[in-house]
């Protein structure tokens, strides 16, 4: 499915970034790199009118000739992008939304590690395992 | 038209477009000097009502011009020409060319100028409205002028315009207005159509909205656009019906946002637009000038036309589709894109804006030329920051410097690609300040800001400017250590030292031509410093302040001793000032710890410290530190050339060509204990050698630092040794003071005698001493130690069988000597293990020294030789006796010695009876000596007293030499000759009691005399037989109290020497007088004398017994004491002849 995922500090500093090998890779990183802007966009924008009772998925980001970029946002400011391939049409928003549900518990899962350190990169094996996943569907649809 | 206007904005609808050309040869500067000073008249208010705004470009294509019906702003109304003409001459002809310029945009003008520039005389003088004659680019003060009338004459052109088409309402055939590709669409087409008439009608209106909008008037404007939309809509001419729409949004903008949309990219001046925000107030008189009927609720039905800031995006968003159906209005819908985004940018829509920009980045403009593909990436980059995009910005400005540089263009622009991709780097958050770096560990994009330096670094060397390059590479490889991988760190690496042997880096700050200033980067990374430690000079160099001489230092920070509020300044740690001092003149040390985070091997060159204070010569080391290396210390030395603090604020490097300083300050994570220290005036040094081998061995109270050397001898108990100390005065100064002391290192064992002794008075004669020279100095080491204190040695001592009697013995040499088997086994194996334990003696020697300068400020200098003798056991007495002498002065010390050692050893003692002692033998001597007394001693008062504080006795006694025996140490081993040694042994230490008891001389002091010479002992006295023989007793008192009185009765006898002995003497012996004396109360001190005399009748040995009368007197004194010497006299013959 997943072309790239990323997590992102609330600083805006990649914790997290992993692409299809196959690609370039910085091409992903730019892709990311650049779509921080509308996420931070769209939190500003939601934080004034709704407070704290937002929506943590902030849907697609924008869309590029070849991909969709979807954002997601949780309390703590720490932002996840998903970039899909835009000719896979068959993926709906709801399966985006289940993998960022995912993506947030595996997350959180590594926080509650006493021995990460919050604000370093991430290295645990446990999720990379879960984006792995995400991402090897994508060969399987392919 | 295929060229958009990226600069555009939703209010230059309203402005009427002028043309400013040169005509002709006209210098570049000159002409955009006027230029400027035309383009300033940009809004010209006309009936105080209305005003006009005038947008001027100096380059416009005229196929753009054909687009001037669609929508009116993109038409030249105006031409202004700028020429030079120098002569009358070349007048005709600058006039042709203007006419030719004008004919380009004849369709659209509306009216022209042309200002001509250098031309006086006749032909300047004629009066013409369309030219203005000048003398010069400096003498034309009516430009503004000119230009204000200009626009005027262009207004009135436009008005009636306005008023003919609005006015236009009569059944006359509309014609039908056209963009230039709908051209040939329409050949042949019904014009009596409804259809037809409804197209022109709505086009027309809109034309209309146009004008109105250029000639100030809002309102109308509004309502012919909704008018035009309406008939448009219905006949679906979408390309009209967009440019309606986006005409509506326009005229709604400029409602709305009378600053404009622009931003700051044009400048608009305020005090303008305030004119102008006043003239819309007034708008009701313009509508009853322009014949439609006065409206008393304007406001309202602006409001009602005017849309509402929601409904301007809307309505954009439909015109930008309607647009995007034509393939040739791609211009059109790029710039309505692009003024919507600028709309957007104001409402603070930043989402919305995106996706129109979005938009914008698809339309497809056909080819397009390089710089054209640059300019419009600049432009969404523009865009992207304007809406606050900062990343997206970045993005785009990169794509555009890569364009400049792209491979299809020949002459690639490396310095514009090198410009922009500066600019993007804050969209990267990247600062090339180090500084901005050193805090904590990087955060950021390190992929794409590692390709971004990457970059720069290769426009840089394209652009020829390496000194750039080397700066932005060595960036890269401090900033990015930690993201670079061991294959990008030894690319990166090996291209910075190929920049380098070209271009070396340095500390300078690089100021790029447009002002922005590239901080050095400093590789506070290659290698990693974790710590920095100055260190203390070596012991023996390091100074002393004499005390007392300037005062205390202390007293002047508090009155207190001690007190518990430490006045301490926080933070500051590093400015603390070290508690030890350098030297000006000798070579101070700083201890990095440093370790390498390279892969490979580093090689550091020159690097050195860096100082603030005090002149200091740094002398710089080179190192190379293998790869990933751990901690590695590099001491870093200098030179201190004057006195006074010194901070060390750093240190350089120079790796891969790029020199560094690297300051301290911004290194948080290094670790220093203080970095001011203070330097003292010069002080000479010392260097010393000796004549012993140097040793490892220290004291151990002391550590071995503090000892400048060692040396380390091993001796025999009783061995004296000698050493020569030299002293070479190795530094600038003089030597002018010299002082020595020893110490000896606390030790259990008990040392007899001056273990260290030396002349120093002629050392110090010569001082001072001069830098180069050296002086000499002996030593004399001596070892006296006490071997016998083992416990088992004293019992061995107390059952022997002999014991310690006071008879006289007549033969003193009768104990040598049955040898004891028993005892010499025990010796030599239960013994020997104990006994031959070296034991270990140590001293240091300090040498106080001082000169120069450094003494001035009182300060000396310290040099420690540590001595270290190791003491082997020669010989032991391993028992004391005493045996009385026959002299009463006299005794005989009796000592069984034991040789210790694996030598044979000769024993002597001061009347050279030698004795050899073989190892691990013990033999008996007997050694005449000479007893003592107490007088020259301090006596208790109570002579009981006295004895029983042997202890201290012999403690006193030390200095006496009781019994000195020699020894004679020699080699089994015939091949060390080195062991040909002698010492001394001392008796000191054995001595017990009742042994000091015989050998104390009695307190009464008995001399015999016969015939005026003391008798004592073994003396025989001669005398002639027949002859009175005078005999004197004299008594001493030594002791305390008064003796006596006393009677001694003389009694002579004769020996046989076979154990009888003769009294019966009264034939042979006469007394003269009575054989018996009284002596009277001696008192203490004094002495009493009796004198009498014997005759002896025949020749022959005599001895007289000198006898105590038993005395009614209390026998109160030891018998001891009254021990008189035995007279031995000879009585020879009379020489007959002497009688004859």
């Amino acid at each position: 499915m997943a072309v790239c995922i990323a997590v992102i500090a609330k600083e805006n500093y990649p914790l997290y970034i992993r692409s299809v090998p196959t690609q370039n890779e910085l091409k992903f990183h730019y892709t990311v790199h650049t779509s921080l802007d509308v996420v931070e966009e769209k939190i500003s924008a939601v934080g004034k009118s709704l407070g704290d009772q937002r929506e943590l998925y902030l849907g697609l980001l924008y869309p590029t000739e070849d991909y969709k970029v979807y954002g997601y946002v949780t309390n703590s400011k720490v932002k996840f992008v998903i970039v899909v391939d835009s000719s896979n049409t068959s993926l709906r928003d709801n399966e985006i939304r289940s993998m960022f549900r995912k993506l947030h518990n595996s997350f959180t899962d590594v926080m509650c590690n006493p021995f990460h350190n919050p604000g370093d990169t991430i290295q645990s094996k446990a999720f990379d395992g879960i984006v792995s996943g995400m991402m090897v569907q994508t060969a399987s649809y392919t | 038209m295929s060229v958009p206007d990226y600069m555009q904005c939703a209010e230059d609808h309203q402005t009427v477009l002028v043309v400013v050309q040169p005509v002709g040869i006209v210098p570049e500067d000159q002409f955009f000097r006027i230029y400027k000073r035309i383009a300033s008249v940009s809004q010209v208010s006309i009936r105080d009502s209305q005003r006009l705004l005038i947008r001027y470009r100096h380059h416009y294509l005229p196929e753009n011009n054909e687009w001037g019906d669609f929508q009116t702003h993109r038409k030249v109304v105006g031409l202004i020409s700028i020429t030079t003409c120098a002569s009358a001459k070349e007048w005709p002809q600058t006039a042709e060319r203007f006419h030719g310029q004008k004919e380009v945009y004849s369709s659209t003008l509306y009216d022209s100028r042309l200002l001509v520039f250098g031309l006086q005389g006749d032909v300047a003088e004629q009066p013409r409205t369309d030219v203005a004659f000048y003398p010069s680019f400096e003498d034309c003060p009516d430009v503004e002028k000119r230009v204000d009338d200009f626009v005027g004459s262009i207004f009135i052109v436009l008005e009636s315009k306005r008023l003919d088409r609005a006015t236009d309402k009569s059944g006359d055939k509309i014609p039908l207005l056209c963009v230039p590709f709908e051209k040939k669409d329409f050949v042949g087409l019904d014009t009596d159509s409804r259809h037809y008439k409804k197209r022109c009608q709505g086009r027309m209106r809109k034309h209309v909205g146009d004008l109105c909008l250029q000639a100030g008037m809002l309102q109308d404007a509004l309502v012919h656009y909704h008018m035009a939309v309406e008939l448009l809509r219905g006949v679906n001419d979408f390309l009209w019906l967009g440019a309606a729409l986006e005409g509506l949004c326009s005229a709604s903008v400029i409602f709305h946002y009378p600053g404009g949309t622009a931003g700051k990219t044009v400048a608009r001046k305020p005090s303008i637009s305030q004119p102008a925000d006043a003239g819309k107030r007034h708008r009701p008189g313009a509508l009853t000038a322009n014949g439609i009927s006065a409206d008393t609720s304007t406001e309202i039905g602006r409001a009602k036309n005017c849309l509402s800031p929601e409904d301007i995006i809307e309505k954009y968003k439909e015109a930008i589709s309607y647009y995007g159906k034509y393939k040739n209005a791609g211009v059109i819908e790029l710039e309505a894109c692009v003024k919507a985004v600028r709309v957007l940018a104001i409402q603070k829509r930043a989402r919305e804006a995106s996706e129109f920009l979005q938009n914008a980045v698809y339309i497809n403009l056909g080819q397009l030329s390089e710089e054209e593909k640059i300019q419009r990436y600049s432009i969404l980059s523009e865009l992207y920051e304007l809406i606050g995009f900062h990343r997206k910005s970045a993005f785009f400005k990169r794509v555009a410097a890569m364009q400049c540089v792209a491979p299809t263009i020949p002459e690639p622009g490396w310095r514009a690609c090198y410009k922009l991709l500066l600019e993007t780097l804050p969209g990267y958050s990247l600062s090339l300040d180090p500084k901005d770096f050193s805090k904590g560990t990087h955060r950021g994009w390190a992929a794409v800001q590692m390709r971004l330096l990457h970059e720069l670094v290769y426009a840089s060397r394209r652009m020829g400017n390496p000194g750039l390059s080397v700066r932005h590479l060595s960036f890269l490889l401090q900033t990015m250590l930690d993201f670079l991988s061991d294959q990008e760190k030894k690319e990166v690496t090996q291209s910075l030292e190929n920049y380098t042997s070209k271009c070396p880096g340095g500390m300078e700050v690089i100021t790029l031509p447009d002002g922005l200033k590239l901080p050095p980067v400093p590789f506070t990374k290659l290698p990693i410093v974790r710590s920095v430690k100055l260190l203390n000079l070596p012991v023996s160099l390091r100074p002393h302040k004499v005390k007392g001489l300037l005062g205390q230092n202390m007293s002047t920070a508090s009155p207190f001793i001690y007190s518990p509020i430490i006045m301490h300044n926080r933070g500051e740690e590093r400015c603390k000032k070290i508690d030890f001092q350098w030297v000006q003149g000798d070579v101070c040390e700083v201890q990095l710890m440093v370790y390498n985070p390279m892969p490979y091997e580093l090689r550091v060159e020159n690097m050195g410290l860096l100082t603030s204070g005090v002149e200091f010569e740094s002398l710089p080391a080179a190192l190379s530190l293998p790869a990933e290396s751990g901690l590695y210390p590099v001491t870093l030395v200098g030179v201190p050339r004057t006195a006074g603090n010194i901070t060390v604020n750093g240190y350089h490097t120079s790796v891969f060509g790029v020199n560094s300083d690297c300051l301290l300050e911004g290194l948080p994570a290094v670790k220093t204990s203080g970095c001011l220290v203070e330097v003292i005036p010069s002080l000479p040094r010392l260097q010393l050698s000796t004549s012993l081998p140097r040793s490892a061995y220290t004291p151990q109270p002391t550590s071995k630092e503090e000892l400048s050397s060692t040396v380390s001898v091993q001796l025999f108990n009783g061995e004296t040794q000698q050493l020569t100390i030299t002293l070479e005065n190795i530094g600038s100064e003089d030597i002018e003071t010299l002082e020595l002391t020893s110490k000896i290192v606390s030790t259990k064992e008990k040392v007899f005698g001056e273990f260290l002794s030396w002349e120093l008075e002629e050392a110090l004669s010569h001082l001072p001493l001069k830098s180069g020279q050296a002086l000499t100095l002996t030593v004399s080491i001596k070892v006296k130690l006490d071997f016998s204190g083992q416990e088992n040695l004293l019992q061995d001592l107390n059952d022997d069988g002999i014991s310690v009697t006071g008879l006289p013995i007549s033969s003193p040499l009768r104990q040598v000597l049955k040898p004891r088997p028993e005892n010499k086994t025990v010796s030599s194996e239960s013994g020997k293990a104990e006994y031959s334990h070296i034991k270990t003696l140590e001293a240091v020697l300090n040498f106080k020294y001082s000169g120069g300068a450094g003494k001035v400020e009182g300060y000396y200098r310290e040099l420690s030789l540590g001595v270290h003798v190791d003491v082997e056991p020669s010989v032991f007495f391993t028992r004391v006796n005493t045996l009385p002498a026959t002299s009463t002065r006299q005794c005989h010390l009796l000592l069984d010695i034991f040789n210790p050692t694996e030598h044979e050893l000769t024993v002597s003692a001061k009347n050279n009876q030698e004795l050899v002692l073989h190892a691990s033998e013990c033999q008996r001597m007997a050694i005449q000596v000479d007893k003592f007394d107490f007088e020259s001693l301090p006596q208790p008062d109570q002579e009981t007293a006295r004895f029983t504080n042997p202890k201290q006795l012999e403690e006193e006694r030390q200095h006496l030499s009781i019994c000195t025996k020699r020894l004679h140490h020699v080699a089994l081993n015939r091949t060390h000759p080195s062991l040909r040694r002698h010492g001394e042994a001392s008796v000191e230490g054995v001595l017990n009691q009742l042994v000091l008891e015989h050998l104390q001389l009695a307190p009464l002091q008995w001399d015999v005399l016969v015939n005026g010479k003391p008798c004592d002992c073994d003396v025989i006295a001669d005398c002639k037989a027949g002859d009175a023989v005078t005999l004197e007793v004299q008594l001493t008192n030594r002791s305390k109290n008064s003796v006596g009185p006393l009677a001694l009765t003389v009694v002579p006898y004769q020996d046989f020497q076979n154990g009888v002995q003769n009294y019966n003497l009264e034939d042979a012996v006469t007394f003269i007088g009575s054989n018996t004396f009284y002596i009277d109360t001696v008192k203490p001190k004094e002495n009493s004398v009796c004198v009498g005399a014997l005759l002896f009748l025949y020749t022959g040995d005599f001895y007289l017994k000198i006898k105590f009368q038993d005395d009614s007197a209390g026998r109160e004194l030891p018998l001891a004491w009254f021990t008189l010497p035995s007279v031995h006299i000879r009585a020879l013959a009379t020489p007959l002849q002497a009688g004859a």
